[in-house]
């Protein structure tokens, strides 16, 4: 079977000596960084971005995935250990985990967190697989007209899927497709708002608005909290790594039902890790037989979020490899890297350069399980790296960020836009603004006027030919409805709901 | 790291009309964002019958953000909401300050001196900061960025002030 033999070519591919010790870096960089708390994986993947510039397009989409999937699980150890999220993925994962560990059982939450997160990549690696060459068919299909109509869907799924204000959220990514169109129009060549900064002619560069945005603006802001954050790290020492097999019965289907969960929020475009661990976790207390026990350190609470995070993450690859559409912000950074090593992503790349897509979608299950082998052991160490006070660690990230801006074009322009986006990004912050919608507009913005721009010009300039077009007024409707939903007040209220009780 | 709304900052020189001060002020920045975008863009060509110019798909984006931040405005003025937090300044401003400097010092004094001084300056951004113990970590991370990136990774970088090589 096709299938089959794709794997198989990937799984050759990804453990070739060299991929492998890609793999085994991305993920242990990942994790290492994923710990440190007040970095999310963002910030992660940003700041990491320069590192994989000296290497093969192959081996560095490998580590880069590593480095992701690394920083989810690190940052479910800083929220099982410490009660801080490294992640936003792993908020919820906190609420219970971090009550297992006082109660001295930080070991099994953390072995239930990663074979949860291992499962939950297998099934999510079958899926890429076996959904990768009928969506590719499907992308072929696609005009312009569909592209538009379904990045709007994309767009209006962030908003729908973000968390506070419906209104503040679509602003926030139509400021975002406003930043990227800074820059030289692709078209007519003419210079858009660059006023003349030859930095400015190729566009802002999507790695330093994110890392200000993301870095250097939470830097600046857990400042503001005084710099030693409050840390109610478990002291004691860390026994009995394995489950009991009660806890391994209780947590099983838990697993199954966040891996399938994830797995459909990962695929959905503006979906993504985070709004997966929000959803098991609510998934699980409305079906647990005694609520109450939620909260109070139930290892379901661990198992059903940590299983549907990392099947989103991996699922929301599939729309960045079969249409070239990224579904989230860490996928727009992925465009980023491809882009910069000379990828398009899209349907194209399936078939055009198979052992990259196949050799990446292997990388993971392996890089998986180099995780769980690694990182139960590594445990204590991560536990030591926390003790590292914040004092002296944010200067070190704003150095190491600011070298990594500055090595992604030799441009000292480029690190004092990022200080400049910082700034923006703390008001944003402080005005309750979210940044990730930001984002994701920005890296949508010119495929969405080039698509906007054909579909006109193949229609002459008709704009009902994203209603006649059945396909396209598909996902327009769909759009539609869900934003009909949204703000109908009576969705809104049980919207909230599922976001408080995370934080309470 | 919750950033608790402080309720007293700020409230008392706010007129009782405006209900929900962080939103009006939040909107009313996007907007002026999206004036000066449409200012910046006004000299570029529009629609041409039916095809687009370079200037039609960003003003489109501008107008859009107009709209939607007199409408946060709007419900800033209209519904309750959270009050302005309270801005800082000492992190903001020594965190700048160390990204401009490395930004305006790496070519030409280069790696080994860039990274240290501002690893100094952005460790003023914090009251916690002991000095001699920042001086230490400062030193052993300039080590590894000068041994990491341009060795390992290969990134071409000075290492050392321009006028030492000379």
């Amino acid at each position: 079977m096709d299938l089959f033999a794709n794997l198989a070519h990937g799984f050759v591919v990804a453990l070739s000596p060299i991929n492998l010790l890609m793999c085994l870096i991305g993920a242990l960089v990942g994790t290492l960084v994923g710990v440190l708390p007040g970095i999310g994986t963002i910030a992660t993947v940003a700041m990491l971005l320069p590192i994989t510039f000296g290497l093969p397009p192959v081996g560095a989409l490998i580590m880069l995935a590593g480095i992701y999937y690394g920083a989810q699980y690190g940052g479910s150890t800083t929220s099982i250990l410490v009660n801080i999220p490294g992640e936003a993925t792993s908020v919820v994962t906190a609420i219970d985990g971090h009550q297992m560990a006082r109660q001295g059982r930080a070991g099994p939450a953390l072995a239930i967190a990663a074979i949860g997160s291992f499962f939950a990549g297998c099934v999510a690696t079958v899926l890429i697989a076996v959904l990768g060459a009928p969506l590719t068919k499907l992308a072929l299909a696609f005009g312009p007209a569909e592209y538009f109509s379904l990045m709007v869907l994309g767009l209006i799924f962030a908003v729908v899927l973000a968390k506070g204000s419906v209104l503040k959220a679509i602003a926030m990514i139509v400021f975002g497709l406003l930043l990227s169109m800074v820059g030289s129009d692709i078209e007519t060549g003419a210079s858009r708002m660059a006023f003349n900064i030859p930095e400015l002619a190729d566009g802002l560069g999507f790695a330093t608005v994110a890392m200000g945005v993301f870095g250097f603006a939470e830097i600046i802001r857990n400042l503001d909290a005084g710099a030693e954050m409050s840390r109610d790290l478990v002291q004691q020492k860390i026994t009995g790594l394995m489950p009991t097999r009660k806890d391994l019965i209780d947590s099983a289907p838990a697993i199954l039902r966040g891996t399938v969960l994830g797995s459909i929020l990962g695929i959905l475009p503006g979906g993504g890790a985070t709004i997966a661990s929000f959803g098991a976790y609510t998934l699980e207390k409305k079906l647990a037989r005694n609520p109450s026990r939620f909260g109070r350190g139930a290892i379901e609470g661990v198992a059903g979020p940590e299983s549907a995070n990392n099947a989103a993450a991996q699922t929301s690859f599939i729309p960045l490899l079969t249409l070239g559409i990224p579904p989230n912000a860490v996928m727009a950074l992925m465009v980023g890297a491809m882009t910069i090593h000379g990828i398009v992503p899209g349907p194209q790349v399936m078939q055009k350069q198979p052992e990259l897509v196949w050799g990446m979608i292997a990388s993971m299950w392996i890089g998986n399980l180099m995780l769980i082998i690694i990182n139960l052991p590594l445990v204590g160490i991560w536990v030591r790296l926390l003790r590292v006070p914040y004092r002296l660690m944010f200067p070190s990230i704003v150095i190491f960020c600011a070298i990594g801006i500055y090595s992604v074009n030799n441009a000292p322009v480029d690190v004092i836009l990022a200080g400049v986006f910082g700034l923006v990004g703390y008001w944003l912050i402080k005005h309750d603004f979210e940044p990730a919608p930001l984002l994701l507009g920005m890296v949508l913005g010119p495929l969405m006027e080039e698509n906007l721009r054909r579909a006109l010009l193949i229609s002459r300039g008709d704009w009902s030919v994203f209603l006649t077009r059945p396909l396209s007024a598909v996902l327009l409707a769909v759009a539609a409805a869900l934003l009909v939903l949204t703000v109908l007040p009576a969705l809104r209220s049980k919207r909230d709901e599922v976001f408080t009780e995370s934080e309470s | 790291m919750s950033d608790a709304p402080s309720h007293e900052a700020g409230s008392w020189i706010l007129p009782k009309w405006m209900k929900c001060p962080q939103d009006l002020v939040g909107g009313v920045a996007l907007m002026l964002v999206a004036l000066f975008a449409l200012w910046a863009l006004s000299d570029l060509q529009g629609m041409r019958g039916f095809s687009f110019g370079a200037g039609t798909a960003p003003r489109m984006f501008a107008v859009l953000l107009l709209v939607l931040g007199a409408g946060i405005a709007l419900s800033g003025i209209l519904s309750e909401g959270a009050h302005l937090q309270k801005m800082h300044w000492r992190g903001p401003l020594f965190v700048v300050a160390a990204i401009l400097f490395f930004a305006l010092a790496i070519r030409p004094l280069g790696v080994v001196v860039t990274a240290f001084v501002s690893f100094m300056i952005a460790a003023m951004g914090s009251e916690e900061t002991r000095w001699r113990e920042a001086a230490i970590v400062g030193a052993c991370l300039t080590l590894g960025c000068a041994i990491l990136f341009p060795y390992v990774l290969g990134l071409p970088m000075p290492m050392f002030p321009r006028f030492l090589n000379q």
